[in-house]
C-alpha cells in the first residue's frame, strides 16, 4: 500500500477569540499534489500546522494512513515541512542542516553522507555542502529546505507558501521544478498558498478555503471553470459578476434575465431559482464591432478603458445592463479595433456563463 | 555654466548661511555635541588613570611616570597592601560566582517566560523588570533585613553578598536572553521538532547554540555590573575581609587617598572593559551570519 494518505475528519481549531479552522473534512490520497488555497486568515496555514503537529486540534481527527495522529507530538510524525521562510538552522552549514533529521534517527555515518549527497543532487545543489545558509540565495535556501525535508523520506511533505519570498520569475521556474520533483519522488505534497495561479499550475487537486471552511474541492480545471460559490469564482482569477433573475431552469441549461436582457446559460445548477449571480471569465467575453448581427447572449456596451498588460489587453466595457465587464483580448500583434468611448457589442457565450446562488444576506 | 555664474553672485554671508543650512550636508552640530559628550565623560576617567601612574603620593600634581602604585611600592601598592589586594580578590570572586549562578538561572527563566503564555505570564514578565528599576539602596536594605532577621542563617558576608548580586543580576540575563529568544522566534524549534528532534534535543542542538551569543553577552554584563556594585555589596558586607574594590575605594577616598586607589580603580575598569568587549565580540562573531536580515537585538537594548 502506498503511504501518505491524509484524511481530515471534522477538524477544528479554535483560538482564544477566533475559530481558525471550522470542522473541515478532507481526503487526500497517497501520492497526490494537493493544494490548500485561500486568502490570508482563511485557516489554511493552521490546517497545515495541525497536520505537522505544531498546533493541537480543538477537535476532530487527522488520519495519516488510517492512524489518528492528532495527538502525536511533531517529532514522532512521518511528515516533514518546508517552512515559509525556510527556517534553515543558521548555526549549521548546508550538510548539517540536511543531516539534522537523519542524525536524530541514529543512522550510520556513511548512510547519512550518502543520503545527504543524494538529496542535494535531487535539488541540484551538489557541492554546496559546506556553505552556510546565509551564503545562499533565496532560491537556494528554498532548495536546501526541500532537501532537508525530503531526505527523511516522509509519507507526506507539507509546504507552507514555500515560494512566497521569491521573485516572480524564480517562482515560475520553481513551480515547474516542484511539480516535476513531486512526480519523481511520488510523495504526497500538501501545498499551502494564497496564489491562485500557483495552485492551478501545480496541483492535481485543490481545496479553496475561506473563513475556516472549505468552499470547493476539485481539479484545477473544475474549480476554475465551474466555481460552486461566488467566493471561489472571485478568488480564482478575475470574474465578471452580474445580478440576474433565473427565469427558467432545465437540465441542459437555463434562461436568466439581466436588467431586461435575457441570456442563456448551459449546464448550470438547476436548483437555483429567482435571484442569482452570473459569472463569466474575462477571457471568455467576446467583443464584436458595433452593428454586427445581433443574436442570443449579446449585449450592447461602451468601451470605458483599455489597459495594456503585455501579453493581453484588458478592455473594460460598460454593458447596457449597467455593470462594467472586463474582457481579456490576447495580444496577437494586431491592432485592437476598439477605442475608448466607442460602442461595442458584447457576446457572452452560453457555455461561459455560470449561474451561482446569490449570497444570502 | 549659467548656474555656476549665478551662484558666484551670492554674498559671502548668504553662502555661509547656505553652508550651515544645507540639508544634504553632514550633521555638523550633532557631531560636535556627540564629541563634546564623549570628552566630558571620558576625560575625568583618563585623568584618574593617569594619576595611578604618578611617581609621588600626590593625586593632583603630575610628577613623572611610575608603576609603584601597582606593585613597586613595598607597603602601599595594590600588590603589597593586603586590604587592596583582598578587595580585588573579593570583587572578582563575587563577580565570577555571580556569573556562574545567575546566568544559568536567568537563561532558564528567560526560556520559561518566553514560552509561557498562560495566566500570570504577563505579570511575571513585568515583575522580572523590577530589579532593574528598584533603587539599589532599597534592595540592599531589604536584603539586609531579610538576611539578618528572617533567614538568619545567611547573615552578612560573602554568601549574603553573592545572593544579593544574583538577585539583581538575573534580571539582566533574562532581559538579554529573552530579547534574543524573541528575535529567534519559534521557527527553529519547530523545524527541529519537524525533523524528529525531541524537545530536549531541540533545546541542546538548536536553541542553546542560537542563544550562545546572548548567554556570553549576559555573562559579560553580569560580571561587569557585579564588579561595579557598591551599594548592595556594602550593605551585605561583614566588614574587613568582605570589602570589595568599590567599598575599599569609597573608604580610602574619605581618609587620605594615595594613587594606589587610582591604580585599583584602573585595574577594575580594564577588567570590566575586557569582559564587556569579549561579550560584544562573541555576540558579533556568532550573529555575523544572521545580520542584515534581522535587527540587532542587542543594539535594540542599547548595549
Amino acid at each position: 500500500m502506498a503511504r501518505g494518505e491524509i484524511e481530515l475528519v471534522t477538524l477544528t481549531k479554535e483560538f482564544a477569540d477566533v475559530t481558525a479552522v471550522d470542522g473541515i473534512n478532507l481526503d487526500v490520497p497517497a501520492g497526490e499534489f494537493f493544494s490548500l488555497l485561500g486568502p490570508s486568515g482563511c485557516g489554511k496555514t493552521t490546517t497545515l500546522r495541525m497536520i505537522a503537529g505544531f498546533e493541537q486540534p480543538t477537535s476532530g481527527q487527522i488520519l495519516l494512513d488510517g492512524t489518528d495522529v492528532a495527538y502525536t507530538p511533531p517529532h514522532q510524525r512521518s511528515v516533514n515541512t518546508v517552512f515559509q521562510n525556510y527556517a534553515l538552522f543558521p548555526h549549521l552549514n548546508v550538510f548539517d542542516n540536511i543531516a539534522f533529521g537523519l542524525r536524530r534517527t541514529k543512522r550510520p555515518k556513511d548512510e547519512v553522507k550518502q543520503r545527504v549527497g543524494e538529496a542535494l543532487e535531487l535539488v541540484q545543489l551538489g557541492g554546496y555542502e559546506k556553505r552556510k545558509s546565509s551564503q545562499l540565495s533565496g532560491g537556494q535556501q528554498q532548495r536546501v529546505a526541500l532537501a532537508r525535508a525530503l531526505v527523511l523520506n516522509p509519507a507526506v511533505l507539507l509546504l507552507d507558501e514555500p515560494l512566497g519570498a521569491l521573485d516572480a520569475k524564480l517562482r515560475k521556474a520553481l513551480q515547474i521544478e516542484l511539480k516535476a520533483l513531486q512526480q519523481e519522488v511520488g510523495i504526497t505534497f500538501l501545498y499551502v498558498t494564497h496564489d491562485q495561479e500557483e495552485a492551478l499550475t501545480m496541483s492535481d487537486r485543490l481545496a479553496v478555503m475561506n473563513g475556516g471552511q472549505i468552499e470547493q474541492i476539485g481539479a484545477p480545471r473544475d474549480v476554475y471553470e465551474d466555481p460552486e460559490t461566488l467566493f471561489v469564482a472571485d478568488f480564482l482569477g478575475v470574474s465578471n459578476l452580474m445580478d440576474a433573475q433565473v427565469v427558467s431552469a432545465a437540465a441542459d441549461g437555463c434562461r436568466v434575465a439581466v436588467d431586461g436582457f435575457e441570456l442563456e446559460t448551459r449546464g448550470s445548477d438547476t436548483a437555483v431559482m429567482g435571484a442569482a449571480k452570473i459569472v463569466v471569465r474575462p477571457e471568455r467575453v467576446e467583443l464584436e464591432e458595433h452593428g454586427a448581427p445581433e443574436g442570443p447572449n449579446r449585449l450592447p456596451g461602451m468601451v470605458e478603458r483599455l489597459v495594456y498588460v503585455g501579453s493581453a489587453v484588458q478592455i473594460m466595457v460598460r454593458a447596457a445592463t449597467g455593470e462594467t465587464l472586463q474582457a481579456l483580448v490576447q495580444n496577437t500583434g494586431a491592432a485592437i479595433p476598439f477605442d475608448q468611448g466607442t460602442p461595442v457589442q458584447l457576446h457572452l457565450p452560453a457555455d461561459a456563463l455560470r449561474v451561482l446562488p446569490a449570497p444570502a444576506d | 555654466m549659467a548656474e555656476n555664474r549665478r551662484a558666484a553672485q551670492f554674498s559671502p554671508l548668504t553662502r555661509a548661511r547656505g553652508w550651515l543650512r544645507n540639508p544634504w550636508g553632514r550633521p555638523r552640530f550633532l557631531v560636535v555635541v556627540t564629541w563634546a559628550y564623549v570628552l566630558w565623560s571620558i576625560v575625568p576617567v583618563l585623568i584618574a588613570v593617569q594619576f595611578s601612574f604618578n611617581a609621588t603620593r600626590s593625586r593632583t600634581i603630575w610628577q613623572g611616570f611610575s608603576t609603584r602604585w601597582y606593585w613597586g611600592d613595598p607597603v602601599d601598592s595594590v600588590w603589597h597592601d593586603p586590604t587592596l589586594r583582598h578587595a580585588l580578590v573579593q570583587s572578582f570572586k563575587l563577580a565570577g560566582a555571580d556569573v556562574i549562578v545567575a546566568v544559568p538561572i536567568g537563561v532558564l527563566l528567560a526560556l520559561g517566560l518566553a514560552r509561557w503564555h498562560g495566566r500570570g505570564a504577563g505579570t511575571s514578565n513585568f515583575i522580572m523588570l523590577f530589579p532593574l528599576v528598584t533603587p539599589e539602596i532599597v534592595m540592599g536594605v531589604s536584603l539586609l533585613l531579610i538576611f539578618t532577621q528572617v533567614f538568619t542563617i545567611v547573615g552578612t558576608g560573602t554568601f549574603a553578598q553573592l545572593l544579593g548580586h544574583v538577585t539583581f543580576s538575573i534580571s539582566y540575563v533574562v532581559v538579554i536572553v529573552r530579547g534574543r529568544l524573541f528575535s529567534i522566534g519559534r521557527q527553529y524549534e519547530e523545524a527541529a521538532a519537524d525533523l524528529g528532534a525531541s524537545p530536549a534535543v531541540a533545546l541542546t542542538r538548536v536553541l542553546l547554540p542560537l542563544l550562545t551569543p546572548a548567554i556570553v553577552a549576559s555573562a559579560a554584563v553580569v560580571f561587569a555590573i557585579s564588579a561595579d556594585d557598591f551599594v548592595i555589596s556594602s550593605w551585605l558586607s561583614s566588614g574587613g575581609g568582605t570589602d570589595t574594590v568599590p567599598i575599599r575605594i569609597y573608604s580610602a577616598t574619605r581618609a587620605a587617598p594615595l594613587p594606589s586607589v587610582n591604580a585599583i580603580a584602573t585595574i577594575m575598569m580594564i577588567v570590566t572593559l575586557l569582559s564587556v568587549t569579549l561579550g560584544f565580540l562573541t555576540w558579533r562573531a556568532f550573529t555575523r551570519d544572521e545580520r542584515g536580515q534581522k535587527t540587532d537585538d542587542l543594539g535594540a537594548l542599547g548595549l
